[in-house]
């Protein structure tokens, strides 16, 4: 019984029954005090009436002939239908079925209810009593006792539902206890499932789109991110393993031939400064690596400030136009309205430059690349676009995996890593990267989030070097 | 000059202080941070090189605040391992001058040397920069080489400008993406030396002489007087 009341539903379902008693014993009590008060009401107009009837009689045909007519009424009425007492000045019963004026009765005029002792027993009497005219005096009144078996079922039958309400309380707290504890059953079996290694299991989720539903559905997102983000781990361990080992390969076997051929000291010297190029190589990824291990822990979501992404893609197109001049290519900024987001601008800024630099590393001389802004209201998306070579159907879902180089980019210089940095910010940012044809080329979307309206963050400090345009005018 | 050297690792501090003594300069080492104080303040240095991770866990960073309460101003390049923007901005805040992650290139921290020790010798009321017969009018933004009207568009400007505030030393790719782009993460460098060609482009024009010139393994150097051991 203690587990029972111990579960939360348990719980739940007993304090409703609580609620629901004390809300049938508020509703009782007026209910009771109003149908008490109108019965008692009506009596005493009955007797009222009573009253004044014999009063009637009395002042039309005096004493004698009202205690002829309360004989004879008693003598017709039925047992116990009415109380009366008509008594002359000094008390003396004249007519009615009370024996003599009860004791403890006042002897002003009115209406009361009373205990009276009445043949050997205690009963209570409602009753008007009259003064008439010569000092007589009129008692109608009524017993009233008769009615408590009548007021006993009231309550037998408040007490029934109180106790058909508490059984029913209780059941249904158990059913629904248990109905519960097989839904946690079955979610504890798949979360243990889960914790003994197998991230494939998700919690099952019924069709009643119920609480416990929108729960699992939530756990199921939760787990699909950390299946994702261990493969991601296990991804990156293996391409480490495997992409590092080649340049640390090389890099060893220049200096072991250097160890073992000996050359002349400008040769061998010329071999070094290569193998010190080998290194800051090996350097660039292992930092490129942090970096997306950094943001894919979501660690630097605390940098976020107030943004022109604009701005951010102007000075990226400035920034790689003489090195797209030089290869013969036309590189252009469309648009440079302000477009302001919530992210953080080391990041931004480092997508945009690696979106251009990727466009410039496969389109040939005498191609166009584009990248221009697109804002929706919670959304705005960097868009570079260049017709090039694109990707293949079979490489564009693949190009963003770590050190992932497609079929014709084997022969470029760069890790396979630039994508997969763009990929991780724009997740960070609540986003994503989307590759198309572009008919022909490559188009490139990174999606972010733009966050919070502007009046509610602080904006971009300016301590880390120039002051970005736009920031004082922009509201 | 005379730099301090506080590292702990002894292999780095060794090539530090031997390529500093190379390049001609005087240095001290301390191998750690109570040391490294207490030089700091017997003894006047024209720049100081303190590296982050010190023994018994002392943070450079502690050292450089203590420095900088006592009033002392000498320059101070951080050395460290961490090195994403925020800990830079903590280095800066915390009285550094300059800031390079491990590992670095000798060239690299050779030329921020040179820029920091001259730091405070430079005249911010200056209104023109001249090397040679190039000048920049800084007041009214002109460019002019003798007698010819250069037009540069305002990040060439800007470059020309970080590169003349330090005529004659060695500017390394990496500072020119700090300073003159603002970039605190390394792109595909060469990308910088297409803007420093075409820069040299606009400013070197036919017979005129070569002021623009590129320190291998180092970077860029603008002056009238190619250094010793430049072409």
């Amino acid at each position: 019984m203690a587990r029972v009341i111990r579960s939360s539903a348990a719980t739940l379902a007993i304090g409703y029954v609580l609620l629901a008693l004390v809300a049938l014993v508020l509703f009782a009590a007026p209910l009771r005090y109003a149908w008490q008060a109108t019965i008692d009401d009506f009596r005493f107009e009955l007797l009222h009436e009573d009253s004044q009837r014999l009063t009637h009689v009395f002042d039309l045909r005096g004493p004698g002939a009202l205690a002829h007519f309360i004989d004879e009424r008693v003598s017709m009425q039925i047992a116990g239908e009415r109380m009366l007492l008509f008594s002359d000045p000094a008390g003396r019963p004249l007519a009615g079925n009370l024996p003599a004026w009860p004791a403890s009765i006042p002897t002003r005029a009115g209406s009361y209810t009373l205990p009276v002792d009445l043949d050997h027993r205690r009963t209570t009497i409602a009753m008007v009593l009259t003064a008439l005219p010569g000092g007589y005096r009129l008692l109608v009144g009524r017993d009233v006792d008769r009615f408590t078996p009548i007021e006993r079922r009231f309550w037998y039958g408040l007490a029934a539902a109180v106790a058909v309400l508490s059984v029913a309380g209780l059941i249904g707290a158990v059913l629904i206890r248990s109905a519960l504890l097989a839904r946690i059953h079955s979610t504890q079996q798949t979360v243990a499932a889960i914790m003994r290694g197998d991230l494939s299991h998700r919690l099952e989720v019924r069709s009643s789109g119920d609480e416990l539903d929108t729960l699992a559905q939530t756990i199921n997102r939760l787990l699909e991110q950390v299946e994702q983000l261990v493969h991601g781990i296990a991804n990156v361990s293996n391409s480490i393993a495997h992409d590092l080992r080649t340049p640390l390969a090389e890099l060893r076997s220049r200096l072991e031939e250097l160890a073992l051929t000996r050359p002349p000291a400008e040769q061998a010297f010329a071999e070094i400064d290569a193998a010190v190029a080998d290194v800051d190589g090996v350097i660039r990824i292992f930092n490129a690596l942090l970096r997306l291990a950094e943001i894919d822990a979501g660690l630097r979501r605390s940098n976020f400030v107030q943004v022109d992404v604009a701005d951010l893609a102007a000075r990226a197109v400035e920034f790689y136009l003489p090195a797209a001049e030089l290869k013969g290519l036309s590189l252009s900024l469309r648009d440079p309205a302000p477009a302001w987001a919530r992210c953080d601008p080391v990041l931004l800024a480092q997508a945009i430059n690696n979106l251009i630099d990727n466009s410039l590393k496969f389109v040939a001389p005498g191609g166009r690349i584009e990248v221009g802004i697109a804002a929706a209201a919670d959304t705005l998306a960097v868009v570079v676009a260049d017709d090039g070579p694109g990707m293949s159907d079979a490489d564009r879902p693949r190009a963003t995996q770590r050190f992932f180089r497609g079929d014709t980019s084997r022969a470029t210089p760069g890790v396979g890593l630039g994508l997969s940095l763009v990929e991780a910010i724009a997740r960070l940012h609540g986003g994503w990267l989307e590759l198309a044809d572009n008919h022909p080329g490559l188009l490139a979307r990174m999606i972010v989030e733009r966050g919070p309206p502007a009046a509610a963050i602080p904006r971009q400090p300016t301590g880390l070097g120039e002051p970005r345009r736009d920031v004082e005018t922009t509201a | 000059m005379k730099i301090l050297v506080v590292e702990d690792n002894e292999r780095v501090a060794r090539f530090v202080t031997k390529g500093l003594t190379e390049a001609g300069h005087t240095t001290d080492h301390a191998e750690n941070g109570r040391d490294g104080l207490f030089l700091a303040v017997s003894e006047r240095y024209d720049v100081i090189i303190m590296d982050r991770m010190l023994p018994g866990n002392i943070d450079g960073l502690t050292i450089i605040e203590a420095l900088r309460k006592a009033d002392n101003h000498t320059p101070i390049l951080i050395l460290s391992a961490l090195g994403d923007v925020d800990e830079r901005i903590k280095g800066l805040r915390a009285g550094g001058d300059d800031y390079l992650t491990k590992p670095f290139a000798f060239g690299e921290l050779l030329a921020r040397i040179d820029v920091l020790s001259r730091r405070r010798r430079q005249d911010t009321a200056q209104t023109t920069l001249e090397v040679g017969d190039l000048r920049i009018d800084l007041l009214t933004r002109k460019v002019t080489r003798g007698a010819r009207a250069i037009q540069l568009q305002p990040r060439e400007f800007k470059l020309l400008e970080y590169l003349m505030r330090h005529a004659g030393q060695v500017v390394t790719r990496t500072m020119l993406l700090e300073n003159v782009w603002d970039y605190h993460f390394d792109p595909e460098t060469n990308v910088i030396d297409v803007h420093i060609s075409k820069l040299r482009q606009k400013i070197e024009a036919g017979a005129e002489r070569q002021l623009l010139r590129t320190v291998r393994n180092a970077g860029y150097m603008i002056s009238a007087e190619p250094p010793p051991g430049v072409a």
